[in-house]
């Protein structure tokens, strides 16, 4: 008994003794961008859970087990910045991953050079991040550019013409209005009308783009104002084809609005949680197992990015050389949830783009790509 | 061109109507007390957030939950009134300022309550859709603007006929004059403050179902709220009711010719026109003891 007793405390001794790794995460866990934070670090923790679940990180022959050191930028870049660095100097993680808002990742990349720290960003979608040489950054997630480009080939193969805007007043909207102006063509552009941050009242967009007599209106907002834009476009009357973001395609969205008014939408997803693929099922019933509800593109992205990182440094055999690691993580393949995911020149990754569309009855169906089109229910 | 401009006219109208709500409490505020109160765009906001909490959690009958919450922001108002404007009286601009502190302390104090998103404030039975000609219109909207017109009517009845009208009126004409003749001018300046919180409690709680219940809801129709009292007349009631249609109106109207980001500056290039014609604004009077 005394033996057995002795035994166990042993191996406590030894698995409170085992090495661990702190990795950098750098997100939203107040403020505005707080709700899509927690689909972030949803992903973290099922990646961190994972891995030390598996017995951690194998390098040199030791063990290491994943632990996350969180810190709140809060969508403000100077936290941003200064949480990088604390996290380059004081906590010395060999990388760093996360973030949500394309400012506040503006403003810490330099810093990830500075330092030599890769940045790993699994939520930002500001097409420029990836254009300033910047080595040590990397993005798992496709950015606005290729959203547009997917959305726009999608939206020519269904002779969507004029195509209508109603976007934010700031960078994300009139980027992404721009973007998709240039690939569209002036003369398959309708009505465009912007709105500030803040505003509720669309009936002025409505009006116009009715007068417009457009074939679709593309909604380039989140969740908050796009619920009420197609409100009140669908109570006006409207009965115009509807384009929607990311945002725009999850069941919390639903819960918004009615099935009703949504039927028939689309919007680029990146990635469909109810896709039959099967690491996508498979995260799926693991992600809702674990926080009992529909798994969502950022946790994925992030599952993703944080299991490149342990890869990386596994083949990097080094949990502190940041220098090593970005080599490592250059010339890294690796087959994640949201599909194949390898970094070009830029530190870009290409996943697919998915036009989804809501059913009738509340489901989703999924467009586009055509190889992976499947029936409501599958988005 | 016909049917939008009618929907924009509709539109315009409704959303004057709530600039109206907000305008008329702060007039009968600053007429009575030569206070402005910045702080009644939070109030419109504490109005859109307690209207949520009535009718979600307690009542689930829309018309009582918006009396239920004017009453409680005519506490509110009452209160504020007794606790940071009273001990500031004879200092105009400290009033100001508390006016402004306010601002800070009751949006922060909202979102330490209720948290930084947005609120659904779901009410099936106005969401009904009401057809004009080819246009649709949610029920709500008719509501604000009927509502409102029954609210501007009965105040005019009220300040007019009532003898607790006559005497605020009294008040914000001459406050020693109306001392002398025996008004209680310090209950005035409660009663005002009363008044005045609950329109615009009104305001929120009658455009919540519409848009949704946030933080900042009461900042543009507080500020557009204000262009409607410069534009009508300093201290004005009709002038107030005109005024915040006329912005209404107008920026609505506006959007059919121009970009919908000029919306605000349209309201207030008008606001700056009329000014520059009559300084007073449209029903603007020299008020007695006035330079």
């Amino acid at each position: 008994m005394r033996l057995v007793i002795l035994l166990a405390a042993f191996f406590a001794a030894a698995a409170a003794a085992q090495d661990k790794v702190a990795v950098g995460i750098v997100t939203s866990l107040t403020g505005p961008m707080a709700p899509p934070g927690k689909f972030q670090m949803n992903g973290f923790n099922l990646a961190a859970e994972e891995i030390n679940a598996a017995g951690g990180i194998a390098v040199g022959g030791r063990k290491y087990l994943v632990d996350l050191k969180v810190y709140d930028t809060r969508a403000n870049p100077a936290e941003g910045a200064s949480a990088m660095q604390r996290l380059a100097t004081v906590d010395k993680v060999p990388v760093v991953l996360g973030e949500l808002h394309s400012g506040v990742a503006g403003a810490e990349a330099p810093v990830a050079q500075d330092y030599s720290v890769p940045l790993i960003l699994t939520v930002p979608t500001g097409p420029n991040l990836t254009e300033q040489g910047n080595r040590f950054l990397f993005r798992v997630n496709a950015s606005n550019d290729q959203l547009n480009l997917a959305l726009v080939d999608f939206i020519q193969k269904q002779g969507w013409a004029p195509l209508s805007f109603i976007a934010w007043n700031n960078d994300a909207g009139r980027g992404g209005v721009n973007g998709m102006k240039k690939l569209l063509g002036e003369a398959k552009t309708g009505y465009v009308g912007y709105f500030n941050v803040g505003e509720v009242d669309f009936s002025s967009h409505v009006s116009n783009i009715r007068a417009a007599n457009a074939r679709a209106v593309m909604l380039f907002m989140d969740e908050e104002p796009g619920s009420l834009a197609i409100k009140q476009l669908r109570d006006a009357g409207l009965k115009t084809q509807l384009i929607g973001t990311l945002a725009m395609g999850s069941d919390r969205f639903l819960k918004r609005l009615d099935a009703d008014r949504l039927d028939g939408m689309v919007q680029y997803n990146a990635f469909p949680p109810n896709a039959s693929t099967p690491r996508i099922r498979s995260f799926s019933e693991r992600y809702k197992k674990k926080f009992g509800e529909e798994a969502h593109g950022f946790a994925a992205q992030s599952y993703d990015g944080l299991m490149m990182a342990a890869a990386a440094m596994q083949k990097a055999g080094t949990v502190s050389d940041g220098k090593k690691l970005r080599d490592v993580l250059a010339g890294l393949e690796h087959d994640g949830v949201i599909g194949r995911i390898r970094f070009d020149a830029k530190g870009q990754a290409n996943p697919p783009v998915y036009v989804t569309q809501w059913c009738a009855n509340g489901t989703r169906r999924i467009l586009y790509p055509e190889s992976l089109k499947a029936d409501c229910g599958a988005g | 061109m016909a049917a939008a401009l009618l929907e924009q006219v509709v539109n315009g109208v409704m959303t004057g109507s709530v600039y109206v709500l907000v305008a008329l409490g702060m007039v009968l505020i600053y007429g009575v007390m030569h206070v402005l109160n910045f702080a009644h765009g939070v109030l419109f906001m504490l109005g859109g957030y307690l209207c949520h909490f009535f009718f979600t959690r307690l009542t689930g009958n829309y018309a009582l939950a918006v009396l239920l919450t004017m009453a409680a922001l005519a506490l509110i108002g009452a209160a504020l009134e007794r606790g940071v404007f009273r001990p500031l009286q004879g200092n105009l601009r400290n009033q100001v300022i508390a006016s402004l502190g306010l601002i800070l302390a009751l949006e922060n104090l909202a979102i330490a309550f209720w948290g930084p998103n947005a609120l659904q404030l779901k009410v099936p039975a106005t969401e009904r859709l009401v057809a004009l000609g080819e246009l649709r219109f949610p029920l709500q909207h008719l509501l604000i603007i009927g509502v409102t017109a029954t609210v501007v009517a009965a105040m005019f009845a009220f300040l007019k006929w009532s003898k607790f009208g006559t005497a605020l009126r009294a008040t914000s004409q001459d406050r020693n004059a109306a001392r002398v003749v025996g008004i209680p001018v310090e209950r005035m300046d409660v009663a005002s403050f009363a008044l005045g919180t609950a329109l615009a409690a009104l305001g929120g709680a009658l455009v919540g179902p519409l848009f949704l219940v946030f933080p900042q809801m009461g900042d543009t129709p507080m500020v557009k709220g204000l262009a409607g009292i410069l534009l009508g007349g300093m201290g004005s009631v009709p002038g107030a009711v005109i005024g915040g249609l006329i912005i209404g109106v107008a920026e609505s109207v506006s959007t059919l010719f121009l970009p919908t980001d000029y919306r605000d500056s349209v309201a207030f290039a008008i606001m700056v026109l009329i000014l520059l014609a009559r300084p007073r604004g449209l029903f603007g009077v020299r008020a007695r003891g006035e330079e």
